[in-house]
């Protein structure tokens, strides 16, 4: 996985490879992982604000309920 | 990197950005406690987290894709060749800036040696984007879904401005070759565009319960916390001057870019190309926030939120050409820009029934939309590029900046790329239900539950003996 393993034959090189983490060439992999994650992310949210509202909608609270729940410390 | 100077340019540049960055950061910390300090005591952690969450969900897309768009959408597709490779087409082939190099699976997006600006300025304009979507943010409180701020941060963010960007901020962009069109720290490509974006959606989304009365008449719903929101616009004040710097190139040789042979001529420049000083610019970001406080504090009688706003709105109108402007030309359409924008406000509120809660399209829309207009008048004859007197532009001149050519780069700004995607989206989130909160979350407050099980905790701390 590692990119570099010996600094100093990495920087006398002729022509200094400039990407240097680790897996160079995965790049494609990654993106594809980011984006799995960013959709799987919206999805999940979603689904639980979903739920919250309408467990908070159904208790149909009055608009000055919420003072009862302030805390003094 | 092999020669000392050459290194050092580099690396000082690479600094400069990332300076810049951490300052932009003050920017969202200011927004985030100004949405807050507006908000109402039973919305404030909902508004609080959806402000927070643009963070990560604009800065995976602008890697995913925000970024790409800013280096291929220059040319419109189709509007005016690009000085690069003479093609109007999206530039993605191997000339330099193609956007090609900033694809997500670039090794240019990552440590690289042989890169050290790509990162530091991708993220001074991942910075804009958040701002950008953070105006939005901020008009909407109280009755939006997460979700569907989530996927209009996005649009706003990594879609909508970034093509402003690349169309009137880029220095190949076909608004300067065709418009003349000059934004200098961005009154239209941020701040118009937002603001515009927010006013679509808010006529979609609808005002809060009990902003108007039945006859029409719109109710003051004021900040709950005020000092909270004092030290918000502070703080935007003060990201904003990180703004400002970003907004320029710290030092670069005119001469050999201009191709003007035998020339050496180093200065800092704006986003265009064409030179500027930090020092000049500072004149003028001090002088056009002091406008827009002197003018907000009479136009709205001393009310300490429209007077703090009042000052971002004065830097935002005067933003268009502080790069070139006199200092007290800065103030004066720092204070014309507030006073529109805030006689506005209240025009559009009383008679369209918009709730914008904390003002985001009156400072943020009106005063950019105004500013770009005004630089029209004042900067009228400049040239928009450096590059129309080289050889690089090769179709015709670049246009010079003129008051018709910015009236329609503000229309592109504020209408076509703001306010008319806003309206669309959330239209689309409205058709599916997923826009806005159910009335009787709105009504019991976004924050109910979290705040009960609170004090169900303090209950039961309260009561223990051990």
């Amino acid at each position: 996985m590692a990119t570099v393993n010996n600094w100093i034959d990495h920087l006398s090189a002729s022509e200094v490879q400039g990407a240097i983490y680790p897996g160079v060439g995965s790049e494609g992999i990654l993106v594809i992982l980011g984006l799995i994650i960013w959709i799987g992310w919206h999805v999940i949210t979603a689904k639980q604000e979903k739920e919250e509202l309408e467990k908070l909608a159904r208790q149909r609270r009055g608009p000055n309920d919420w003072k009862s729940n302030i805390t003094d410390g | 990197m092999t020669d000392e100077l050459g290194a050092l340019t580099t690396i000082f540049t690479e600094f400069y950005y990332w300076i810049t960055v951490v300052l932009m950061f003050l920017i969202h910390v200011g927004f985030c406690m100004y949405e807050v300090g507006a908000s109402r005591y039973k919305h404030h952690q909902h508004t609080l987290m959806k402000n927070t969450m643009l963070i990560p969900l604009v800065t995976v897309t602008w890697f995913l894709f925000g970024w790409w768009i800013y280096w291929a959408f220059p040319t419109g597709p189709g509007l005016a060749p690009s000085i690069m490779n003479g093609s109007d087409a999206l530039i993605t082939d191997d000339s330099a800036f193609s956007a090609k190099f900033y694809v997500a699976t670039s090794q240019l997006m990552a440590v690289n040696l042989g890169d050290h600006i790509s990162g530091v300025f991708w993220a001074a304009f991942l910075l804009f984007s958040w701002t950008a979507a953070s105006i939005v943010s901020g008009a909407i409180i109280e009755r939006i879904t997460t979700f569907a701020f989530g996927i209009l941060a996005i649009a706003i963010g990594s879609v909508f401005w970034t093509i402003d960007a690349a169309w009137g901020w880029h220095f190949d962009g076909w608004m300067l070759k065709l418009l003349g069109y000059h934004d200098a720290y961005a009154s239209g490509v941020i701040h118009a565009i937002a603001g515009g974006f927010a006013l679509g959606v808010l006529v979609v989304l609808g005002p809060r319960i009990g902003k108007f009365t039945s006859s029409g008449e719109p109710r003051n719903i004021g900040p709950r916390n005020p000092w909270l929101v004092t030290i918000g616009l502070f703080l935007i004040y003060t990201g904003f001057w990180g703004f400002y710097a970003a907004c320029n190139i710290p030092i670069f040789n005119l001469g050999p870019e201009y191709g003007m042979e035998g020339v050496t001529y180093f200065t800092a420049t704006n986003i265009y190309v064409t030179p500027t000083t930090l020092s000049g610019i500072t004149f003028n970001f001090l002088m056009s926030l002091s406008g827009g406080l002197l003018a907000g504090y009479v136009v709205s009688r001393g009310d300490p939120f429209w007077t703090y706003s009042s000052g971002l709105a004065g830097v935002i109108c005067a933003s268009a050409g502080n790069d070139l402007y006199h200092p007290i030309q800065s103030m004066i359409i720092g204070m014309i820009g507030v006073v529109i924008a805030y006689k506005m406000h209240y025009w559009v509120e009383r008679k369209f029934k918009i709730d914008d809660a904390v003002g985001a399209v009156a400072v943020h829309g009106y005063a950019g939309f105004v500013g770009l207009v005004i630089c029209g008048f004042v900067l009228n004859g400049y040239p928009s590029s450096g590059y129309s007197v080289g050889a690089m532009w090769d179709g015709s001149t670049y246009a010079s900046i003129n008051p018709l050519g910015m009236f329609i780069g503000a229309i592109i700004m504020f209408f076509v790329l703001g306010m008319f995607p806003g309206y669309v989206i959330a239209r689309v989130l409205n058709g599916v239900g997923r826009l806005r909160i159910p009335r009787e979350a709105e009504i019991a407050g976004l924050d109910y539950d979290i705040m009960e099980a609170a004090k169900d905790d303090e209950k039961s701390v309260a009561s223990a003996t051990r």
